[in-house]
C-alpha cells in the first residue's frame, strides 16, 4: 500500500556531507542568500513586487507557512510517492513542492477567502466589495480584506499543527490520505473559523463608520481586560500559541506532555497545555514590555499604545520560534546526551539567549538591508513578516529538501527506525517518579519563580544598558 | 554500587529540578505577568515640571490643512509604489518629479530639474516639474501662522510648516498674507514639524519671501532633507533639535519626538504653549506620536498654567486618509480624561475621526470648509482659532 510521506520526517536519515558545524554554517548562508534574494524579489519596498505593504506581504507568508503546514504535516506530501520523494534530487523536490504550495496559497487567497468568502459571506474579505464604501480608497480596502485574511491565518497556523502535535491526527490517525488530511483540514478550518469569529470579527465591525453593532460584537469584550478595543490582543496570544506548539514538537519533541501515557488524556492535556503557555508568554512579555518601557497609555500610538504592546508581544514571540527551528533543522535538536527534561532546559535556554540576540540584531540593523525603518514601533514595522519568511524557507529547505546541500537524504533502514522509537521510548520511561525526583521537582518550582523574580528585577537593568535604537 | 547509586540520584534530582525549574517559571509567568500585584514594579512619575513660562495668548491661523486633495490619487500612487515604506523621495511625486514613472524617483535626479530655479522662480519650476511629476495637481500642503503674545505683550509671529505644492503654497501665502509678514522680516522663524511631503517639500515658498529666515527642525531629518534646504535656498541659521524639550521663549517650546513615520521620515517636532490662567495647548504639524503622548509628555516634562490641559490645533494623525483601525478607537474614548477645553483638529485628523469627536461631545471647534477644505467638522483653510483671547 503506497503510504505517500507518511512518517517520511522520521524516516529518513540525514546524512551530513561535512563533519562539524560546516553542513549547517553551508545550509544557514543558502537558505539566507535564498532568503534575500526572494524578499527583494516578493517583499522589499524598494525591491520588485514589492509587497510589504505591509499587510499584503504578511498575509501571504502567513499562509504560504500554514500551506507548507497542510502539505507536509496533514497531508504528508500527498498525492506524491514515497519513492519519489525519496528519490528525487532535493532541487527537483523542492522546485516541485514550492511551486505547489504557491500555487494553493494563490487558490486560497484569491479563490476561497477573496472569491469565495468575500462575494458570497462576508464583505471584507474582498477589496472589490470594500471599495464599494464610500470613501475607503483601493489601498486601504486591499489592506483591510488582507489584514482579515491574515488574522484567519493566525489561528490556522496554531491549530493546523496542534492537531498533529498535541492531539495526534486523533481520531484520524489510522485513516489513509487523502483522508486523513482532509479530515484533518476541514476539523481545524473548522475550528480556525470558531475563534476567528470570536477573537477577529469584532475587530474588523469596528474598523468600518459607524461600528457594525448588529453584526459584530461592539465594543467587543475584551475591552477591559486588554485596555483596548484592537483584536492585537488576540493576535498576541495566538502568535504565542503558534509558537508553543513549534518549541513543544521541536526542542522539547513533544515534552513534558508525552510522559501521559494515557492517549486520550495526553493528547488534551498537550492542547490546553500548549494553550497555557502560550498565555503564559503572552502576559509576560507584555510585562517585560512594561518593566523596559513603563506601562501603557490606552489612546496613544506606537510604543506606549496597549494595541501596539500586544502585537509586539506576538513579534517578540517569533523571535524565538527562529533559534528553536535553527536547533532542530541544522542543530540535529543538541543536546541529546542527557535526560529528556536537562535536554529541554538546556535547548530552551540556548533558544531564549538567540532570541534576544537576535530581536537586537533586528531592530538595531534590519533597516539598513530590509527597506523597512528604525525603530521599534513604526506603524509598518512588523518583524512577524521577515522572521516567518525566514521560518518558510527553512521549512522548504528542511521538508522538501533535506537540507541540502548540507546533507544527503538516505531512507532508514527498519532496524534504524525500530531503534531510534526504542531510544524516544526508553527517554520517557527514564523520567519517572520518585523521592528524589520529587525533592528535585519541589527545588525546581522553587527556583522557576526565583527565576521569574530575577528575571523581571534584572530586565529594566538589561534594557537600560544596551542601546538598540540609536 | 553506592557511586552509582548516588549518580542515579543525582540525574532523578536533577529530572525532577528541570521540570520544577520550566513549571515553576511558566506557572509564575501566568499568574502574575498581568496580575495587579505587577504594578507594585511600575517606577512612579516624577515630574520634571521643566518651568517653560506663560504667555498671554495665541491666535492660529490657518493657512492650509489640505496636504492632499484626493485621498484615492494619493493612495494610489502608494500603493502602486509599495506602500507606505517606500522612501518618500522615490515616489516621483512634485518638485522631485524625473519622468522616470511612480516610485522610480530619486532626490538627485527630481532635484537636478529645478534647483537652478529655486527659491526666486518658483512659477517655472512647478511648470517644470508639473509635467515630469506624478499627480501633481492633487499637492497641496501644511501650513499655519502663529502668533503669540507674551505676558508683557511683546508679540512674535512663527510659521510651523511650508506646505507642499509650490503653486498651491504660495496662493495660500498670498490669501493669508503670509508673503508680506515673510517680506517685511515680520516671522521670526520657520518651525518644520517633520520631513514629510507634505509638511516640508514647499520649503522654497518660505525662502522666496525670506532666505534667512531661522528654521528650526527635529533631528532625524535624512540627508535628502538636509540638502533640500541647502538646494532650496536657505540662507539663514538652521537650528536641528535633539529629541525632548527646546524652551523658545517663555511661554512656548517645542518638543522632538524620537518617532519613525511613514514614507521614510524620522522624528516630529510639536510645539507646546502655555496660556495664562488657562493652561497648555498643543499646536503640532501632524503628532505622528499621538495627541495623549504629548499630552502625557507634558504632564512628564513641564510645568503648566492650572495643571491643566486647554486645548489642541492642528493634525492629529488619527485617519489622514479616512482609514481607520480600532486602535484609533482607543484614542476617541480616552481623549476625553485629558480635558481639553477647545479641540481645533484638522488635515490628518481625518474628517471621520473629527466626526467621532463630535459624537463623543468633545469641544470641536468647527470649521467653514473654504478653500477647498472638505467639511465643517473641523477647521479648514482659512479658518482661525484663538487660545487665551
Amino acid at each position: 500500500m503506497e503510504r505517500f510521506g507518511e512518517n517520511y520526517l522520521e524516516e529518513r536519515k540525514l546524512v551530513k556531507r561535512w563533519k562539524g558545524p560546516i553542513p549547517a554554517i553551508v545550509c544557514l548562508l543558502f537558505t539566507l542568500v535564498i532568503f534575500y534574494a526572494t524578499w527583494w524579489i516578493f517583499q522589499d519596498p524598494r525591491g520588485g513586487m514589492r509587497m510589504y505593504t505591509p499587510y499584503v506581504g504578511y498575509m501571504y507568508t502567513r499562509w504560504w507557512l500554514i500551506v507548507l503546514i497542510w502539505m507536509v504535516y496533514l497531508f504528508n506530501y500527498w498525492p506524491f510517492k514515497r519513492s519519489w520523494l525519496e528519490n528525487s534530487h532535493p532541487l527537483l523536490k523542492g522546485a516541485v513542492l514550492t511551486a505547489i504550495s504557491v500555487g494553493v496559497l494563490y487558490v486560497l487567497i484569491k479563490g476561497f477567502f477573496e472569491g469565495l468568502l468575500g462575494n458570497f459571506g462576508l464583505a471584507y474579505f474582498n477589496p472589490g466589495q470594500l471599495m464599494k464604501l464610500p470613501g475607503v480608497t483601493e489601498f486601504f480596502a486591499i489592506e483591510y480584506a488582507a489584514l482579515a485574511c491574515l488574522m484567519f491565518a493566525a489561528i490556522a497556523s496554531w491549530l493546523s499543527p496542534a492537531w498533529i502535535v498535541a492531539c495526534e491526527e486523533a481520531p484520524w490517525q489510522d485513516l489513509k490520505q487523502p483522508g486523513k488530511g482532509v479530515s484533518i483540514l476541514i476539523m481545524t478550518f473548522f475550528l480556525s473559523t470558531i475563534v476567528y469569529f470570536m477573537t477577529m470579527h469584532s475587530h474588523m465591525g469596528i474598523l468600518y463608520y459607524p461600528w457594525q453593532y448588529f453584526t459584530s460584537i461592539a465594543p467587543p469584550y475584551w475591552e477591559k481586560f486588554a485596555n483596548t478595543v484592537s483584536g492585537n490582543f488576540h493576535v498576541s496570544w495566538i502568535m504565542c500559541c503558534t509558537v508553543s506548539v513549534w518549541l513543544v514538537e521541536t526542542i522539547w519533541e513533544r515534552y513534558p506532555f508525552n510522559l501521559i501515557k494515557r492517549n486520550g488524556l495526553r493528547r488534551v492535556v498537550a492542547f490546553f497545555g500548549i494553550i497555557v503557555i502560550a498565555f503564559a508568554m503572552h502576559f509576560f512579555l507584555y510585562f517585560a514590555q512594561e518593566l523596559t518601557w513603563g506601562p501603557a497609555i490606552r489612546g496613544t500610538r506606537r510604543a506606549f499604545a496597549p494595541d501596539w504592546r500586544w502585537l509586539h508581544v506576538g513579534e517578540m514571540a517569533v523571535f524565538f520560534l527562529v533559534p528553536a527551528l535553527f536547533i532542530t533543522f541544522y542543530c540535529d535538536n543538541w543536546p541529546k546526551k542527557f535526560s529528556m527534561p536537562v535536554n529541554v532546559i538546556i535547548r530552551t535556554v540556548i533558544a531564549i539567549i538567540a532570541a534576544i540576540v537576535l530581536y537586537i540584531f533586528y531592530y538595531k540593523t534590519s533597516y539598513l538591508f530590509l527597506g523597512t525603518q528604525k525603530g521599534f514601533s513604526h506603524p509598518q514595522q512588523f518583524p512577524m513578516i521577515p522572521t516567518i519568511w525566514l521560518i518558510n524557507i527553512w521549512l522548504v529547505h528542511h521538508w522538501f529538501m533535506d537540507n541540502w546541500p548540507g546533507w544527503k537524504m538516505v531512507p532508514k533502514t527498519a532496524e534504524e527506525v525500530a531503534k531510534d522509537h526504542e531510544v524516544k521510548e526508553a527517554m520517557i520511561r527514564d523520567v519517572r517518579w520518585n523521592p528524589t525526583f520529587g525533592w528535585g521537582l519541589g527545588v525546581g518550582v522553587v527556583a522557576g519563580v526565583a527565576v521569574y523574580f530575577i528575571t523581571i528585577a534584572l530586565l529594566p537593568i538589561f534594557y537600560g544598558a544596551i542601546n538598540i535604537i540609536k | 554500587m553506592s557511586e552509582n547509586k548516588g549518580n542515579i540520584s543525582r540525574r532523578d534530582f536533577l529530572k525532577g529540578a528541570s521540570i520544577g525549574i520550566v513549571g515553576g517559571t511558566i506557572g509564575t509567568m501566568l499568574v502574575y505577568s498581568y496580575s495587579p500585584w505587577r504594578k507594585a514594579y511600575f517606577p512612579k512619575v516624577k515630574r520634571k515640571l521643566a518651568d517653560i513660562g506663560a504667555c498671554k495668548n495665541i491666535k492660529i491661523t490657518n493657512i492650509s490643512e489640505t496636504s492632499w486633495f484626493e485621498n484615492a490619487a494619493l493612495m494610489g500612487d502608494i500603493k502602486g509604489a509599495g506602500g507606505l515604506l517606500v522612501n518618500q523621495y522615490d515616489y516621483n511625486w512634485p518638485p522631485f518629479g524625473d519622468g522616470s514613472g511612480l516610485g522610480k524617483g530619486s532626490y538627485q535626479k527630481g532635484i537636478a530639474k529645478i534647483k537652478h530655479l529655486l527659491p526666486d522662480k518658483l512659477d517655472e519650476a512647478w511648470a517644470v516639474t508639473e509635467k515630469v511629476s506624478v499627480h501633481p495637481e492633487n499637492a497641496g500642503g501644511y501650513a499655519c501662522l502663529i502668533e503669540m503674545e507674551e505676558l508683557d505683550g511683546k508679540k512674535h509671529k512663527y510659521l510651523l510648516d511650508s506646505g507642499w505644492s509650490y503653486k498651491w503654497t504660495d496662493e495660500c501665502f498670498k490669501r493669508e498674507g503670509i508673503d508680506r509678514m515673510l517680506k517685511n522680516r515680520e516671522i521670526e522663524a520657520l518651525f518644520i514639524s517633520h520631513e514629510h511631503f507634505d509638511h516640508f517639500w514647499g520649503l522654497p515658498v518660505t525662502l522666496k519671501y525670506d532666505p534667512t529666515i531661522t528654521m528650526v527642525i527635529p533631528d532625524g531629518f535624512y540627508p535628502e532633507g538636509l540638502q533640500y534646504i541647502q538646494d532650496a535656498g536657505h540662507k539663514g541659521k538652521l537650528i536641528k533639535v535633539k529629541p525632548g524639550l527646546n524652551p523658545v521663549v517663555p511661554g512656548f517650546a517645542s518638543f522632538v519626538f524620537a518617532i519613525p513615520i511613514i514614507c521614510r521620515v524620522y522624528g516630529e517636532q510639536s510645539l507646546y504653549f502655555n496660556i495664562k490662567d488657562k493652561g497648555l495647548v498643543s499646536v503640532t504639524g501632524c503628532c505622528h506620536q499621538s495627541i495623549i503622548q504629548f499630552a502625557e509628555t507634558a504632564f512628564r516634562e513641564i510645568k503648566y498654567e492650572n495643571d491643566k490641559f486647554h486645548g489642541i490645533y492642528g493634525g492629529l494623525h488619527i485617519s489622514p486618509f479616512e482609514d481607520w483601525d480600532p486602535k484609533y478607537d482607543d484614542l476617541v474614548l480616552s481623549l476625553g480624561k485629558y480635558g481639553f477645553e477647545k479641540i481645533g483638529c484638522n488635515h490628518c485628523t481625518g474628517i471621520l475621526c473629527a466626526k467621532k469627536f463630535i459624537a463623543a461631545n468633545y469641544p470641536v471647534v468647527r470649521g467653514t470648509a473654504r478653500f477647498r477644505s472638505k467639511d465643517t467638522a473641523y477647521l479648514g483653510n482659512g479658518d482661525k482659532i484663538t487660545f487665551g483671547v
